[in-house]
């Protein structure tokens, strides 16, 4: 793993100022391995089941719109840093299972995810749930992953 | 036309003339059996009414006349809607009378017939019955309603089920518990489906499925986010001038659609414009979803709450608008000073710094009217609909025909894809109103309702004063803690019976304060209202959770400022003007 010199980077990101840490990690890294840069968004609209609204499609544009321009904002700040290549997706539904799915069928060799943090705020998933995960993960995909911080 | 034509239309003219002559003689003979032969007719009629101790009337009780002597049936009846029961006696009268009184969920009631009611009744006229007051009785029914009644409301609080899958399971228990229970134990009888389908307010049902059919229009033209950017160049970079154009919106939108759309519409536009502008984005959406649930409750449209009180009270869109509007005006005015107040640190953008051009190009390129032709339409139509629900009231045209006019009118002219319309209609939202009016209908059955009202009358007596002032802050701060729909179906029938018996309350002063208590309390936690809710979601999606502690810090001094100021007006309002 230490001679691992990927060349394609994914980082696993929701946006906002818990991810400015997990942005800069991978945009440090796809700079020193010269690697192509993915920000990998999952649209999840879960929360709205417990809401009464209208058609989940109108929901999903918005939802859509605006994570469009979240990652806007990170892939500018990620090219402004020197980053060559950088592109972001997002894919629609549950996060746990596109995260595997994504994994399966990139041939990206490196994903930086930041590790839910004690902030209060609705974290994907719980902090003793989180490393089982990303063990998960690399086994699914076969690649390594960075934990933003490294320890919890 | 041929000769074969001729002859067909002959044959029908002929048999249309016999069906004439045929009904004609048959019409005079059943005149002529049905006219009184000169003489006046015996009537041993007995007639009443019966109502409970909220003086509210018992419907389906079962009214049996009893011969005193020899405990032979004469005969039976059962309560209107309105409490009211006719019997005809078709035997001799007796010289004692009992009427016999039964009804679930009410003590059995004997009442001997006056010997001036009996001499009456012997002269052959009718006799009408002084009004009898049934007692409730408590019964294993009602505490299984009750619980059941708490248990959704808790389920629904806490997220365990979807709300309409909580709805469902507890109309499923009320209704299976009645069926499967009563031969068992008469006790756990609650009510039977079509006595359950009666407490459906189908004004209700079909006013929010027509309005879901015209946003379903409206919220694909893409209006909302051309309107938010529009409030972005009109401010001219200034943040708290930005502020309250959104709200503005955000509040005028939601006077007339449905609070959780204009939130769905205008969170994700809020949030891009504010990291373009490089602000903190709850700084925008915060202020927005506050004044979403004040001035939704402007308009009889405005709010399922609304929608709900206006359909049981009979209060119509421009009593709403009349009564509610300076009020809300008013709490408006307070909560943009107070956003202003609370958010000014994060409103302050770093000498520019933080504004991104490029972003902002991005910006203008998707905040475009996507479908101008379809807006245009949804506009007319809007207006007529206006129109309707405004004029309407005068020749006692109900807001779930006009709700249906309008979008049958809009679906036609627009002709979209139907499957895509029909999908529109949240169906899930409306089984879950139509299970919630049976849940609370079980509980009014039982009388736990009644329980309520008793204690609540009690409480106030015949201050009217206090009786508002109850029913708003009791209405706002339980709202924080209970979904606001749910609430606002149960207190319907207490605040009816306070308006019954509380003098000077007739002019439903107490059902606007149940309006204004159960929709701007929405603002005093995440979970009062379903906006706040979808608000927190989208937020979360973005990066920026707004958890149930940050809500109530910056939504509880927000519910205090603007249900005292409208309080204020409602006093004001209803005890000062003249009516």
């Amino acid at each position: 793993m230490n001679e691992m010199k990927p060349k394609h980077i994914v980082c696993a990101v929701r946006g906002g100022p818990e991810s400015r840490d997990t942005v800069s990690r991978a945009i440090d890294l796809a700079l020193a391995y010269q690697a192509q840069l993915t920000f990998l968004h999952i649209l999840d609209a879960e929360f709205l089941e417990y809401a009464i609204i209208g058609p989940l499609s109108v929901v999903y544009r918005e939802l859509n719109e605006m994570a469009t321009f979240t990652m806007l904002i990170l892939a500018d700040r990620a090219t402004r840093r020197g980053v060559e290549q950088v592109d972001y997706v997002l894919p629609e539904g549950s996060i746990h299972d596109e995260l595997i799915r994504y994994v399966n069928e990139t041939h990206a060799e490196m994903m930086i995810i930041g590790r839910p943090t004690r902030s209060p705020g609705r974290n994907v998933f719980k902090i003793d749930e989180f490393d089982d995960f990303v063990a998960e993960l690399e086994r699914e995909g076969n690649l390594m992953i960075i934990k933003v911080p490294a320890e919890a | 036309m041929s000769g074969r034509a001729y002859a067909t239309l002959a044959a029908v003219l002929l048999v249309l003339l016999a069906g004439l002559i045929i009904s004609f003689t048959h019409g005079t003979a059943l005149a002529q059996e049905s006219q009184p032969d000169g003489r006046s007719e015996m009537v041993f009629l007995v007639t009443g009414t019966i109502v409970d101790r909220q003086n509210l009337p018992v419907k389906n009780a079962l009214v049996t006349l009893i011969d005193g002597a020899t405990n032979e049936t004469l005969a039976e009846g059962i309560t209107q809607p309105d409490g009211r029961y006719a019997m005809n006696l078709d035997r001799p009268v007796p010289d004692q009378i009992i009427m016999h009184i039964e009804r679930p969920h009410f003590h059995e009631t004997d009442i001997e017939l006056g010997k001036e009611a009996i001499q009456t009744l012997h002269l052959g006229q009718p006799v009408g019955v002084p009004e009898v007051v049934l007692a409730r009785k408590v019964t294993p029914a009602f505490w299984i309603a009750t619980l059941v009644f708490v248990g959704v409301l808790v389920l629904i609080a806490t997220g365990t089920l979807h709300n309409t899958l909580a709805a469902l399971l507890g109309m499923a228990v009320v209704l299976g518990v009645s069926y499967l229970g009563e031969p068992i134990n008469n006790g756990l009888f609650i009510f039977y489906f079509q006595g359950a389908l009666a407490y459906v307010d189908w004004n209700v049902i079909f006013l929010i499925m027509g309005m879901m059919m015209v946003i379903a229009v409206v919220e694909r033209t893409g209006i909302f986010q051309w309107m938010a950017f529009m409030a972005y160049r009109t401010s001219g970079g200034r943040t708290w001038l930005l502020v309250i154009i959104l709200m503005l919106i955000t509040g005028i939108a939601s006077a007339f659609l449905d609070n959780v759309t204009t939130m769905l519409l205008m969170t994700p536009i809020s949030v891009q414009i504010a990291l373009a502008l490089g602000i903190m984005p709850l700084a925008l959406i915060i202020p927005e979803v506050f004044a979403s649930n004040v001035v939704g409750i402007s308009t009889l449209i405005g709010t399922p709450t609304n929608i709900l009180i206006g359909s049981y009270a009979h209060i119509t869109f421009t009593d709403f608008l009349i009564n509610l509007t300076p009020g809300v005006l008013m709490a408006l005015l307070g909560l943009i000073i107070y956003s202003l107040l609370v958010y000014r640190e994060d409103l302050s953008t770093d000498g520019g710094h933080g504004t991104s051009d490029v972003l902002l190009d991005k910006l203008a390129e998707r905040a475009q009217i996507t479908e101008p032709e379809h807006l245009r339409k949804a506009a007319w139509v809007g207006a007529g609909m206006l129109f309707l629900f405004v004029f309407g009231e005068h020749i006692h045209l109900i807001p779930a025909v006009t709700a249906i006019i309008g979008a049958t009118a809009l679906l036609i002219w627009i002709r979209p894809n139907i499957d895509e319309m029909i999908e529109a209609v949240d169906w899930t939202t409306l089984v879950f109103f139509i299970a919630l009016f049976i849940i609370v209908g079980a509980v009014q059955e039982v009388g736990l309702i009644s329980f309520i009202a008793e204690l609540i009358g009690q409480a106030v007596g015949d201050n009217l004063l206090l009786a508002m002032l109850a029913v708003i802050w009791l209405s706002a701060l339980l709202s924080t803690v209970i979904a606001n729909i749910p609430f606002t179906a149960a207190m319907l029938p207490v605040v009816a019976f306070l308006t019954a018996t509380i003098p000077g309350a007739s002019n439903k002063a107490l059902f606007f304060c149940l309006s204004v208590g159960s929709a701007m309390g929405g603002n005093g936690s995440l979970i009062g209202a379903s906006a706040n809710m979808v608000t927190a979601g989208i937020a979360d999606r973005a990066g920026f959770p707004i958890t149930y502690a940050y809500f109530f810090r910056k939504g509880f001094p927000a519910l205090l400022i603007t249900v005292g100021l409208a309080t204020i007006w409602l006093l004001i309002r209803f005890l000062l003007l003249p009516s």
